[in-house]
């Protein structure tokens, strides 16, 4: 009866819960499928930029996350979030729907790039994007940007020609590039070594996992191609955002990486080691991720 | 009690039902989520509670932001869709059996469900969050963890409850994350749970946990009805420190001092004693009986760890000092060193924010195997008091089916003294050895 009553309760707590669109109140949206370790994540740092503005008005810290992108591009157009924490791909999307902004550059885990590396056994004799024609490439799945959407566009951009194949054991026409979704890095990485896939591509930085890419897999496998890098992560801001709220997070966020206050913050916050500014090309690389999926959903 | 298992059974059945399989759902660096994955929402429309799961969410959502996330991984956890609410309820079973091959005295081969834990945790109103962990393997309710925690003022969070006093690397893993079944001999010096008051403080790479604790809970439910034991209870105050200036997912370098100080009750009496590092036998051969005119005990711990990709090693060292009216005062003290070799590829996942070991998740479909050896040492023999002294070797090996499923088993060989003889209820310089078996679950 105990747990039944705790059960109810907290549900009709959960559905009772409403969101928020108080003007003294600041909130961070994220797209997730674990909130409850997102709020972890996000609840130190709302509450540390919250802090810095209550002479703006901002008396509260508030954290939303949505279930797809779509979703937090609507929350973001209805003005329910202010301010976004997501990857590239995430706030390329935003941006053409929802018309964010992006603020600054995350250095998530401490990294403020990475890329796309293609990889095969060393004794294949593939050594170039060229090679793959009529054979098979193991990649993650439709949603992915550096084991989908990256890959594929680098090998549209030289001229190749992709096929989806319904299993890695089908062979593609010769003059084009078979590609199956292996759902998962680890899987990628074992087609490559038992010779099923002729190719795999993921991050550069899964490729120093050892559960991506466990070290008996490495040894035997070698990267022939990288496509040039991608930002890691960035915060955004709704497009009609107050112009000094804007511009105070943008100064916080900036101040982060050097105030002593802020390391426990920084490290909750996605082990991120600082933030910093974009350069006007390095944005609209990023909001041209959203050209790259069209141009990749067309070809594909 | 029938009834609140039957509820609780009910509970996780439900919750199985409604997610219908364990949800493993690996997102890659930078993934846009586009599906629900295995995950369910329930969403608030117009009064109603619609419930949508395992759908591709391509279309767009103009409804208000208040879903309910429901997932499973064999329990249940629940989520509102801003964090500030959740609920999660899980549990494990331990089932262990031994056999000894004895020497001078009879332990007993056997075997006995270790451990039958059922467990609520969650936050709610955004600050506050609380668990409840009950353990049902003695056929009673035996409180474990029952707090309430503030946790608005990161990196600060107070809590209140029943709880584990902050000391010792290995008391504060947990033990379904533990490399060995048992903790070693030294941990019969660990505080362990206590009602009190703690509050604890996480940096980038430092942890700062402390507390004021009175006895703990179950003690004084066993002493509720002793008309003998109306005195003023004890008190206690325990600290722990670390820093792990490495820690990645496949290394980590930790060190750690903790320190505790606790005044004894109005009895004054005190009393260490251990086991062999096995459960199953009731023959505590270290002993120190109980020594009256103590009026306190002061802790001190040193404890070192270091993860270098399916390598590890792992060390604590422990020293109690008792101080006794009108006797001298003892100092006891024990040690251990373990080293962990997995076979497999994995690593022991360090946690950093809460400075203990965490849960080993298999690389391969078939699993992982660990291999493991431990040297451990507990001297109660001083000033006196001949409460024995025993050093036990384990060796260990560990199959872990996926992240919830293990199976284990230790061989140890034991090495008493003279006076390592239960408080004389049995004899000294036993030298068994036994191997044990442990069988795994938790969700």
């Amino acid at each position: 009866m105990l747990l039944l009553l705790i059960l109810g309760c907290s549900l009709a707590a959960l559905q009772a819960h409403a969101s928020s669109n108080d003007p003294q109140t600041l909130v961070i949206g994220k797209i997730s499928h674990n909130p409850r370790k997102h709020y972890q994540y996000l609840k130190p740092m709302v509450k540390y930029a919250v802090e810095r503005m209550q002479d703006l008005g901002i008396r509260k810290g508030k954290i939303l996350m949505a279930r797809s992108k779509e979703q937090l591009a609507d929350m973001v157009r209805r003005g329910e979030v202010d301010w976004v924490t997501e990857t590239p791909i995430a706030a390329a999307y935003l941006r053409e729907k929802s018309g964010a902004e992006i603020l600054l550059r995350k250095w998530k885990k401490g990294v403020p790039e990475y890329h796309s590396v293609f990889f095969s056994l060393k004794q294949s004799n593939i050594n170039k994007l060229e090679d793959l024609r009529g054979k098979v490439i193991a990649l993650e799945d439709p949603a992915s940007t550096s084991a989908f959407y990256l890959p594929v566009n680098a090998m549209l951009e030289k001229g190749l020609r992709l096929i989806k194949l319904r299993s890695v054991r089908e062979k593609p026409p010769a003059d084009r590039v078979g590609f199956v979704f292996a759902r998962e890095e680890i899987n990628i990485a074992t087609l490559v070594d038992k010779g099923l896939a002729d190719a795999g591509a993921f991050s550069n930085l899964d490729w120093g996992k050892e559960d991506h890419l466990p070290s008996k897999y490495r040894n035997n496998i070698s990267i022939f191609k990288r496509t040039p890098p991608i930002i890691r992560a960035v915060e955004m801001v709704r497009q009609d955002i107050d112009p000094a709220i804007r511009e105070r997070l943008e100064k916080i966020l900036l101040h982060a990486g050097n105030d002593p206050h802020a390391v426990s913050v920084l490290h909750a916050y996605q082990q991120t080691k600082k933030f910093d500014k974009l350069s006007r090309d390095q944005i609209d690389s990023i909001y041209n991720l959203r050209h790259i999926m069209d141009v990749v959903d067309q070809a594909l | 009690m029938k009834k609140i298992v039957l509820m609780l059974l009910f509970s996780c059945f439900s919750s199985v039902l409604l997610g219908q399989q364990q949800i493993s759902m690996p997102v890659s660096v930078d993934r846009a989520p586009q599906t629900s994955g295995g995950r369910f929402y329930l969403q608030q429309q117009g009064g109603t509670v619609g419930l949508q799961g395992n759908v591709i969410s391509e279309t767009h959502d103009t409804s208000q932001s208040q879903d309910v996330m429901i997932s499973t991984n064999g329990g249940v956890e629940v989520t509102s869709s801003d964090g500030e609410f959740s609920f999660q309820f899980g549990g494990r079973v331990l089932i262990d059996a031994a056999v000894y091959s004895e020497d001078k005295n009879t332990l007993g081969n056997g075997s006995e469900l270790r451990d039958i834990r059922l467990d609520i945790e969650g936050r709610f109103y955004a600050d506050f969050i609380y668990e409840l962990s009950i353990d049902f393997s003695d056929g009673e309710a035996d409180i474990k963890d029952a707090w309430l925690a503030y946790d608005a003022n990161y990196p600060w969070r107070y809590t209140i409850g029943h709880f584990k006093e902050p000391f010792s690397l290995e008391e504060m893993t947990g033990k379904k994350y533990l490399t060995f079944m048992e903790r070693a001999l030294p941990n019969a010096m660990v505080p362990g749970r206590s009602l009190g008051f703690g509050m604890s403080w996480v940096g980038g790479q430092t942890t700062f946990t402390a507390g004021l604790f009175g006895d703990d809970y179950n003690d004084d439910a066993d002493d509720a009805d002793d008309a003998d034991d109306e005195g003023d209870e004890g008190w206690g105050a325990t600290g722990r420190l670390t820093y792990a200036p490495l820690a990645d997912e496949r290394s980590a370098l930790h060190l750690g001092l903790a320190a505790s100080y606790r005044k004894l009750d109005d009895e004054q009496e005190f009393r260490f004693d251990s086991r062999p590092e096995s459960h199953l036998t009731d023959i505590r051969y270290l002993d120190t009986g109980k020594l009256n005119m103590s009026d306190s005990l002061t802790l001190f711990g040193l404890e070192g760890a270091w993860v270098s990709g399916s390598l590890s090693f792992q060390g604590e060292w422990i020293q109690a000092i008792l101080k006794r009216d009108e006797h001298d005062n003892p100092r006891f003290s024990g040690w251990y060193l373990l080293g962990s070799w997995f076979l497999t590829g994995e690593s022991r996942q360090y946690k950093q924010r809460s400075g203990r070991f965490g849960r080993v998740r298999p690389l391969n479909d078939y699993g992982a195997v660990e291999l493991a050896a431990r040297y451990s040492t507990m001297d109660l023999n001083d000033a006196g008091i001949e409460g024995g002294t025993s050093d036990n070797i384990t060796l260990g090996v560990n199959w872990y089916l996926n992240p919830q499923i293990r199976l284990m088993a230790n061989c140890i060989i034991v090495e008493n003294d003279i006076f390592a003889d239960a408080d004389g209820d049995v004899m000294g310089e036993d030298e068994p050895a036994l191997i044990q078996f442990r069988a795994q679950a938790d969700f």
